[in-house]
């Protein structure tokens, strides 16, 4: 009796010992038809149409963790825009309608851009600040805190950073930060997609900022 | 007269042509002063050490043995402050060397005086040599010194105090039989034999029942611990770290590179998802850098695969396909979690539930993401008013109620109210 207990808990520690996650391996999971989503997750997607037969509820004869949409390529859940749809702006803004230029042109082809958050000038201080959290995020690994390029990446890499307190570079506007950082410019690629209008524009000021340092 | 003047308006054209030509002729020699190239050192690295290195091909070429290249140094001049006018006048080196480096357009310094491009040129010139000709390195006696044990001989040494401390136990045991059986040899009074010959033997200790109990005891301790540990970690995924289709390393890029958490991944200040990035973030850096510090080119030309990139032409061929990362921070359905909430309103580092991400090769689920892990935060964290009036009106009603110095904890303003995250 005493021996059955015992080989039973040590029974009971060898097989639990293996619900634990690590490496490939997720862990067991306690209710799992209350944790995968049934609706489309923009991000996390079981593709596979038999995930989770074992636990449906339904009649379907389907799994009840799959949540994919086939019908779009790669049953992606995500879907870029449809073409020529204009993002709604907060601020109203239509997008920016630019190319990417050789850099030499960019001064005069920015020359009639300004910056049209200047104009509440009340909040100019916070977008100030705004636009240091976001060239910390976004600039800095590259141009390095002070916009000297003494970052790692530039250090390290033959990526040809522009140095933003080089003589060169001291002279240049608001617009044509805000260009650069749309389409880019020499080695930079464009950031526009991951950058909206309103954070280049702060991102522009704080680097006249950083230049006049 | 008329003729005197002429003759003066000559001969003043003439030393105009001759102090110019003689201004030219001295500017276009390379200066070996000291103050010369100092300022050029000054100069090379604010304005061209990002895109030049003096004995490495960077973006641009290696600028030592510059000048057994170029035409001549008032061609260089000329390159250096707008090189795009001298490719387009059909200058036959500066076509070369542009189509050397597939075409892109070196920075015009339009702002920098010849003399200042001269200088630059003489640091360039000096600073090669210096590398050329290393001094010595100081003295030997700098290795070595104190460096500590290396860990293979702290191992070894490990090893062998244990093998001694077991020969010395074989040989105590051999010491006391041998002293047993010589005492036992001799005519020994009672009080004696009881100490020689011990009725608690090895076998007599393991066969009482205070031993049985403290070796069970023992034994169903940790048998019982481990169910335990198991039954909790049912349905919790702390320590997953799949193999990821591409095997990305946070530590190169966000520990060594010391690139943003945001910069990639970019919903985190602005929406309920941090987001996985997608390749085009990638390719803001691997278009140029194809080889990787552990993997070489073999992980990075999965990106280029994905985006249908052809690192060769650098041309996009349109055919693109998704890269199925796996996904190891998954949070029940039933709970809702918002990124933006805690990053840009509470001010909470990646960190702080993502643990040391930018020292993980692999990346491991590092929180325990149960309910009892939000709530403990929820109950020890102070609310971040600071410079949000969203905060004004209930941290004034706050300290009405609970005292001017009761600070304000998330639990304070529904951290633990049940719909707040079950909805």
């Amino acid at each position: 009796m005493r021996k059955g207990i015992i080989a039973i808990v040590l029974g009971a520690a060898a097989v639990l010992a293996g619900c634990k996650a690590g490496g490939d391996y997720q862990g067991l999971e306690y209710a799992p038809n209350m944790y995968h989503s049934v609706a489309y997750e923009p991000l996390s997607q079981i593709t596979d149409e038999s995930a989770g037969t074992i636990v449906n509820s339904l009649d379907n004869g389907r799994g009840e963790y799959f949540n994919s949409n086939k019908y779009n390529p790669y049953a992606m859940n995500l879907r870029e825009p449809a073409p020529n749809t204009v993002k709604r702006d907060p601020r109203g803004w239509l997008p920016y309608r630019g190319k990417r230029i050789a850099k030499d042109s960019i001064p005069a082809y920015t020359a009639k851009l300004s910056n049209p958050l200047r104009k509440d000038t009340a909040q100019v201080a916070a977008y100030l600040e705004q636009g240091k959290v976001l060239y910390v995020s976004q600039c800095q690994h590259c141009h390095g805190k002070t916009g000297a390029a003494e970052s790692k990446i530039a250090q390290n890499y033959a990526l040809g950073v522009a140095n933003l307190k080089a003589e060169n570079y001291l002279g240049i506007t608001e617009g044509h930060i805000f260009h650069v950082i749309t389409f880019g410019a020499g080695n930079m690629l464009p950031h526009g997609s991951q950058v909206s209008p309103d954070d280049r524009w702060k991102i522009a000021m704080y680097v006249k900022q950083l230049q006049s340092k | 007269m008329m003729h005197y003047r002429v003759a003066r308006f000559h001969s003043f054209l003439t030393l105009l042509f001759l102090l110019t030509a003689s201004f030219i002729l001295f500017a276009q020699t390379v200066p070996t002063d000291d103050e010369s190239i100092k300022s050029g050192e000054q100069l090379f690295k604010t304005n061209c050490y990002t895109c030049h290195r003096v004995k490495q091909k960077w973006t641009g070429p290696a600028l030592a043995g510059y000048e057994t290249r170029v035409p001549s140094i008032a061609w260089t001049i000329e390159w250096v402050k707008n090189s795009a006018k001298l490719i387009a006048s059909g200058d036959e080196y500066a076509n070369k060397i542009f189509k050397e480096y597939n075409n892109s357009q070196m920075t015009a310094f339009t702002n920098l005086k010849d003399d200042q491009i001269l200088d630059i040129l003489a640091y360039i010139e000096t600073e090669a040599k210096r590398q050329d000709n290393p001094p010595p390195p100081p003295g030997e006696n700098v290795a070595g010194g104190g460096a500590g044990v290396p860990s293979a001989y702290l191992n070894l040494i490990i090893i062998g105090m244990f093998v001694i401390l077991l020969l010395l136990l074989v040989i105590l045991v051999l010491i006391v039989n041998a002293l047993k059986k010589f005492l036992n040899q001799r005519d020994l009074s009672e009080e004696d034999k009881d100490v020689v010959d011990s009725p608690y033997t090895a076998g007599s200790i393991m066969r009482s029942p205070g031993f049985i109990f403290v070796v069970v005891f023992v034994v169903s301790a940790v048998a019982f611990k481990t169910v335990i540990d198991g039954l909790y970690s049912i349905g919790v995924q702390q320590g997953y770290a799949p193999k990821q289709p591409i095997a990305f390393s946070h530590k190169i890029h966000a520990g060594v590179n010391e690139v943003d958490c945001k910069y990639c991944h970019t919903g985190v200040l602005k929406g309920k998802q941090a987001n996985i990035p997608s390749a085009n973030i990638c390719m803001n850096c691997h278009t140029y850098i194809q080889q990787g510090t552990i993997t070489g080119t073999g992980e990075i030309a999965k990106i280029y695969a994905a985006v249908g990139y052809d690192p060769a032409t650098g041309q996009y061929s349109g055919k693109q396909k998704p890269i199925e990362w796996i996904r190891i921070h998954n949070l029940p359905d039933l709970a809702y979690f918002n990124h933006a909430q805690h990053v840009n309103v509470g001010n909470i580092e990646c960190q702080t539930c993502h643990g040391p991400i930018q020292e993980m090769d692999v990346v491991k689920q590092y929180s325990l993401l149960t309910m009892g892990w939000c709530i403990d935060c929820h109950r020890k964290t102070n609310v971040n008013t600071k410079d949000n009036a969203y905060y004004d009106k209930l941290e004034q009603l706050h300290k009405a109620a609970k005292g001017q110095k009761a600070a304000m904890k998330v639990e304070d303003i529904g951290g633990l109210e049940c719909a707040k995250c079950h909805y």
